[in-house]
């Protein structure tokens, strides 16, 4: 009989399998340990037309036991400027979170994390994220003055400065 | 303001734990279906002298003979009647193919409304395989029962049966808009009170699972409402019930005649 982790794990192996068999525009997918189903590795191209175009960056997302009832939680590696990701790399992003969470309250619900996400559409609406920022709730409140106050000054500069670093990594 | 969001954070984080402590309490103290046990277990669980609640019990004696507990963990109506007709279906196999087709159809109609079809195949084949081992005359009680016990399957069924009554609520938007009270389209009532894990069913939620699959349940009220009786409704109204639950205010079981 199955353990209770059985049924993410799989739905986790066949998405893997499907994403490196016909891989998604924007971005590719691996593991961080090949014997770890439940931490991934990603490098999600910046979206073109935004100052992130260009950049690969490199971020991690860490599946609980409870996938897919429970959602991942997902950490950039390379350094980046938004904000919507903390100084620390982890992402703030409604769909990352249960719908009952309160700190995230004013969001629209749809928004939030449903089992029928997938790695797919996680990546999607982080790559929508990074196009357009959602300003109401800045985790990095400095990124989120500069991406308001000073969007063709200080805030391109910086994330040039994030999208050049991404590319000496490679 | 950066103090006070994190006074916000930390706050929130110290009631995410106690809810987590919460439901693993819940979970210590029942399975997510229980063993088949008498009616008169509900005697003991109301004061004596609790005249309402102990005369609705001997009418529901009346009418029921068992009773299986299940969790309460919000998921308690999707897990009861999945399990119950399941259960119906292992003795009696007359309602499976039907029962498949249905389910193979609210699979087709979730699909062409832009449901992610990873996951949903998933969830589907997931609970294609549970449907299709009911009909084989090697599978015992025991380990369906197991089946709904353990928490992968038992999750995943919860899942597409809650998918499946999204769908449905949405392909008959028009009829149910008018129960959707504070919440501006179907969508958002769906994605906010249908398809999170752990958010408790109501009628609308009753109607649209037992339309969309076409499986008739009976509901059995139990609460502090006018009478000494409990009254049953029935889903989808004028049908003939093929399982039993008892409804206690917040809470779904399953019962047994």
């Amino acid at each position: 009989m199955a353990t209770p982790t059985d049924q993410g794990a799989l739905l986790l192996k066949r998405q893997l399998m499907d994403l490196q068999k016909t891989p998604v525009e924007g971005f590719s997918a691996g593991l961080i340990d090949d014997d770890d189903i439940f931490s991934w590795e990603v490098m999600i191209m910046g979206p073109p037309d935004t100052f992130y175009e260009g950049g690969f960056f490199k971020a991690h997302l860490l599946f609980p036991k409870e996938y897919p009832q429970k959602p991942p939680k997902m950490k950039f590696v390379s350094e980046l400027w938004h904000p919507n990701i903390d100084k620390n790399g982890d992402v703030c992003i409604s769909i990352l979170h249960d719908p009952g969470e309160d700190k995230w309250g004013y969001e629209r619900p749809e928004e939030r994390w449903l089992p029928i996400h997938t790695v797919e559409t996680i990546i999607m609406s982080v790559i929508s994220m990074l196009a357009d920022p959602n300003d109401e709730s800045p985790a990095n409140v400095d990124a989120g003055k500069d991406w308001r106050n000073d969007y063709n000054g200080a805030f391109k500069k910086k994330v040039m400065k994030c999208v050049r670093k991404s590319q000496d990594c490679l | 303001m950066a103090d006070f969001m994190s006074e916000v954070a930390r706050l929130d984080e110290e009631t995410l734990k106690q809810i987590d402590r919460i439901q693993k309490e819940v979970a210590e103290s029942c399975e997510f279906i229980g063993d088949q046990e008498d009616i008169d277990i509900l005697t003991k669980q109301y004061l004596q002298d609790d005249e309402v609640y102990q005369a609705k019990i001997s009418d529901l004696k009346r009418k029921y003979k068992k009773l299986r507990r299940t969790r309460g963990d919000g998921n308690c109506f999707f897990r009861a009647f999945g399990y119950a007709y399941l259960e119906k279906q292992l003795e009696e196999k007359t309602d499976l193919d039907r029962f498949k087709s249905a389910v193979i159809q609210c699979r087709s109609s979730l699909l062409s409304m832009g449901y992610p079809s990873f996951t949903l195949e998933d969830f589907h084949d997931t609970f294609i395989d549970i449907v299709e081992s009911v009909n084989k005359a090697s599978t015992s009680s025991a380990e369906l029962l197991q089946t709904f016990r353990d928490q992968g399957l038992s999750d995943y069924c919860v899942c597409y049966l809650r998918i499946i009554t999204s769908g449905y609520l949405q392909s008959n938007a028009e009829f149910y808009s008018s129960f959707m009270d504070g919440y501006s389209t179907i969508k958002e009532y769906c994605s906010t009170e249908v398809e999170p894990m752990y958010k408790e069913a109501d009628h609308i939620h009753i109607s649209a699972l037992t339309s969309a699959l076409g499986v008739s349940v009976g509901v059995v009220y139990m609460d502090r409402g006018e009478g000494l009786e409990v009254n049953e409704h029935v889903f989808p109204e004028g049908s003939d019930p093929m399982i039993h639950l008892l409804y206690r205010p917040g809470h779904y079981d399953i019962l047994y005649k």
